[in-house]
């Protein structure tokens, strides 16, 4: 691929895998090239296989490639497994001793041209009288080396982190690094086959997680109370709250439950206060009662979805795109609800904001979806984009809470001293909160309900359409798929577009139905078997796409599975 | 404010069964906020779904009638928020003992700031009599004419063995010892438990206030945790009154080092923040 280069670094987890990740991504952004890392880990702490991997460019890069130009790899098993994920003309690098490749490994590396480079890390840590775990430093000098940078970036990267550690030594660090970088046997021209990178112009930026930009969003947008449950992939929005709640005063709390966690922020949104919670399948299923209570007593709810891949507990620590039906359907009655869908962190950073924004306004449930692969890969911004304005449609006092009005959307105002006091109530209820069982109430009270998405289906904006005016091709999808269809765009000749939805419920059809009179090839595009958004689609604008390109192994897409899906 | 019963009372009409314990239970709630001259407009009242729930709209108050088994973690939720306000979770022994114990045990360990009045009536009562886990062994209930299968729980020892900072145990037939008792639950400053004999006539007239009168004896506060065993585990006594207190625990807000120093609740603190400074971290 052109003007973009992948390196990926693999070994057992628990070897440092990440640090090593994190100090090239984060050095390889300082030297001004667009990165993007993605990372693969077992759930397991010890051994099984780990990989982070970093796509780099002079332009924007959003999504990963399926192999590698360049591999690192510090264990024996994670080199004879990614050995083949190393695309023709790539270079591999090991620290593996007497490693030798098996007859298929050496058929592979032969027909594509792949150049194989031993370090003895050990042996060169050892001299510098360094511990053995420094032999990654060794890896990260000589890698450095070869790609022809400022050693004094990296070095500078490496201090920073490890400056704020307690017990590192580190002179013996940067002995290391140096030795590496200076080794003999590194030759500048090692990478010659190589896809050459145009100048790096991005400058100053900022490198985030997806997570990392929905915590930050939140408190942006005045969340004071997170609570959760921890569950993959959503658990790392704790991380990010926790280990700054000193700075913001945020009240973090870890519930013994789903159940527990979901009703704390209902308690928390009833008094005024902004809290959200986030979680995955399993326990979002726990949460679904609390969906429905939500929507019945009008009470504000922001629940984040973070998706991973299969029924069950599935693959944890994988990726995928298929709880839109939970987050659609889930929870008993008809009630309003919103549905929102992240695709990277810039959007993270934003929906979030608008999910707090829609549910206190309209006084529903907000389910903000995400998946493994947004929430926990490291993107590549400029800066962050400006934030939203709080909106909270309160009133300062009123006399009944579920006064029918137009909108649906009823006076509500936050309970304390000297204001009217109301009952909420999840049993049906009349107009001030007192349980209900006659027929006309029912129906009012249900439809009064249901009109908040006539309003709210005006607000919120169409989907954001990708690509050239005349596209031959226009994908359509959600969340993370957008990021492999946009890099494949500058990659193909083909005139490709993509619809991107990111508010999903209520729906907006019209883009769709207008790209399909002008006969444009729609193309559905889902990290998922069975289409969720298709069905939507078809649902609410009884329009059916036939054309499909689904993934649901845990994997992404890459933008490879883009290129290849345009050659057909 | 200047408050009287008035304030509390509505104009919903009663669904209780005659002689139901929930309206001393009522009473003895509205008596001890006014007491403690709280005007509604300053509590949170969470109600479970069962019998107890249904007397949602018969007190004033910001009350919030939610799921079945959730009334803890919601008030907890609410007295995070704001602590200005007095909050009190309302739920029965089916709620609390069955669908959600959990909610029970850690709100105990966390010793959050509000208190919790366990209607125990012996029996789902709402759905017309089924078996909860304090239900005397033998008893012909609904669906299960040989009785229960399963043993019991006996709420006094569950909650003493989670080293709690107060229980108490009151008894509907006695709304006087129960307004006393709710009045020390609220000033207690840590999660007050306190269980209250509830006679039902309809479900459980077994425990009739007769056989109950003659058990029950009235006891004083103590801080002394194996007195305080003593009390609810005697075969032939009902201790009534505040059972156990350790004031020594604190509260779980108290102990949260990031909201030392900081002069507001956080339902005051809803507003736009920079996050420059937090994003030099993470980066």
């Amino acid at each position: 691929m052109k003007d973009r280069l992948s390196i990926k670094f693999g070994g057992e987890s628990g070897q440092g895998i990440n640090s090593l990740g994190k100090f090239v991504s984060k050095a390889l952004k300082e030297t001004g090239y667009h990165t993007f890392a993605y990372r693969e880990y077992p759930s397991i702490i010890r051994g099984g296989f780990a990989s982070y991997q970093i796509d780099f460019s002079s332009v924007e890069v959003l999504s990963p490639s399926e192999k590698t130009n360049i591999l690192v790899c510090i264990d024996k098993e994670a080199l004879e497994k990614y050995l083949f994920n190393v695309y023709g003309r790539g270079v591999i690098f090991h620290s593996v001793k007497d490693f030798r490749l098996s007859q298929q490994a050496e058929k592979y590396v032969k027909e594509n041209k792949i150049k194989i480079v031993y370090i003895d890390t050990l042996a060169i840590s050892e001299k510098e009288k360094a511990p053995k775990i420094m032999g990654n430093m060794v890896m990260l000098g000589s890698i450095w080396k070869v790609l022809g940078l400022d050693i004094k970036v990296l070095q500078k990267v490496v201090i920073d982190f490890f400056i704020q550690k307690e017990g590192i030594d580190l002179e013996a660090e940067k002995r290391c690094l140096l030795a590496g970088f200076n080794l003999d046997e590194i030759k500048d021209d090692i990478l010659e086959g190589l896809p050459k990178l145009k100048d790096n112009k991005w400058g100053k930026s900022i490198v985030i997680t997806g997570n990392q930009a929905i915590a930050l969003g939140a408190i942006s947008v005045g969340c004071r109370a997170y609570y959760a449950y921890p569950m993959t992939p959503a658990t790392s929005i704790l991380e990010v709250l926790g280990n700054t709640y000193q700075k913001t005063g945020i009240l973090v709390k870890q519930a013994e439950s789903e159940i527990t966690a979901v009703q704390m922020v209902m308690g928390s949104m009833y008094m005024g206060c902004r809290a959200f919670t986030a979680t995955s399948g399993g326990g979002f299923d726990l949460m679904t009662e609390s969906i429905s209570c939500s929507a019945m007593t009008e009470i504000p709810l922001v629940i984040v979805l973070g998706q991973r891949a299969g029924p069950g507990t599935g693959v944890p620590t994988w990726t995928g795109g298929s709880d839109l039906n939970v987050a659609l359907y889930s929870g008993h009655g008809e009630f309003p609800r919103c549905v929102i869908s992240v695709s990277d962190a810039s959007d993270s950073y934003t929906l979030i904001q608008d999910a707090f924004n829609i549910s206190e306004k309209y006084q529903i449930p907000v389910i903000l979806l995400t998946e493994k692969h947004i929430a926990e890969s490291i993107f590549n911004l400029s800066s962050l984009p400006k934030a939203k304005e709080i909106t909270r449609g309160l009133v300062k006092d009123g006399r009944q809470r579920y006064l029918y009005t137009k909108s649906g959307v009823s006076p509500r105002w936050i309970p304390k001293a000297g204001t009217t006091t109301y009952l909420t109530n999840s049993d049906e209820h009349n107009q001030e909160g007192i349980s209900t069982e006659d027929e006309q109430d029912i129906v009012n009270m249900s439809e009064k309900r249901m009109r908040k998405l006539i309003a709210l289906k005006k607000e919120i904006p169409q989907p954001k359409y990708y690509g050239p005016k005349n596209p031959t091709i226009v994908f359509v999808g959600m969340g993370s798929t957008k990021n492999a269809v946009l890099d494949a765009m500058k990659l193909s000749k083909k005139k490709i577009g993509f619809l991107h939805y990111q508010y999903i419920y209520p729906f907006k059809g019209e883009r769709i139905i207008q790209f399909a009179k002008e006969k444009v090839k729609i193309v559905l595009i889902e990290n998922n078997q069975s289409n969720g958004l298709g069905k939507l689609i078809k649902s609410e604008s009884n329009f059916y796409i036939s054309n499909t390109i689904n993934k649901f192994d845990g994997r992404p897409f890459f933008v490879d599975d883009i290129l290849e899906y345009l050659k057909q | 404010m200047k408050v009287d019963l008035n304030n509390y009372n509505t104009n919903e009409k009663y669904t209780w069964c005659p002689g139901c314990g929930d309206y001393n239970i009522h009473m003895a709630l509205k008596k001890a906020l006014v007491d403690l001259e709280k005007h509604p407009s300053e509590v949170v009242m969470s109600f479970d779904i069962g019998c107890n729930g249904n007397g949602g709209d018969k007190i004033e108050g910001f009350r919030v009638k939610g799921l079945h088994g959730r009334a803890i973690p919601f008030a907890v939720g609410c007295h995070l928020a704001n602590r200005k306000m007095t909050v009190i979770a309302d739920i029965g022994d089916g709620g609390c003992l069955h669908e959600g114990i959990d909610h029970l045990i850690h709100a105990i360990r966390s010793n959050y700031d509000l208190t919790v009045l366990i209607h125990n009536n012996e029996n789902f009562a709402l759905t017309t009599g089924q078996i909860t886990s304090t239900t005397k062994k033998g008893k012909d209930m609904y669906g299960f004419p040989d009785g229960k299968t399963e043993g019991d729980i006996n709420i006094g020892e569950l909650v003493l063995s989670l080293n709690p900072s107060f229980y108490a145990k009151g008894y509907s037939n006695d709304p006087m010892q129960l307004t006393e008792i709710i009045k020390s639950g609220i000033k207690h400053k840590g999660f007050s438990v306190i269980e209250i004999i509830q006679i039902c006539p309809t479900y459980n007239p077994e425990n009739s206030a007769v056989i109950l009168n003659s058990k029950i004896s009235k006891v004083d506060v103590t801080d002394d945790i194996g007195i305080a065993r003593k009390r609810i585990t005697s075969k032939d006594k009902i201790y009534t009154g505040v059972i156990y207190q350790n004031k020594k625990i604190k509260d779980y807000y108290s102990l949260l080092k990031n909201r030392k120093n900081r002069n507001t609740e956080l339902v005051n603190e809803v507003k736009s923040y920079g996050v420059s400074n937090i994003l030099n971290d993470i980066d």
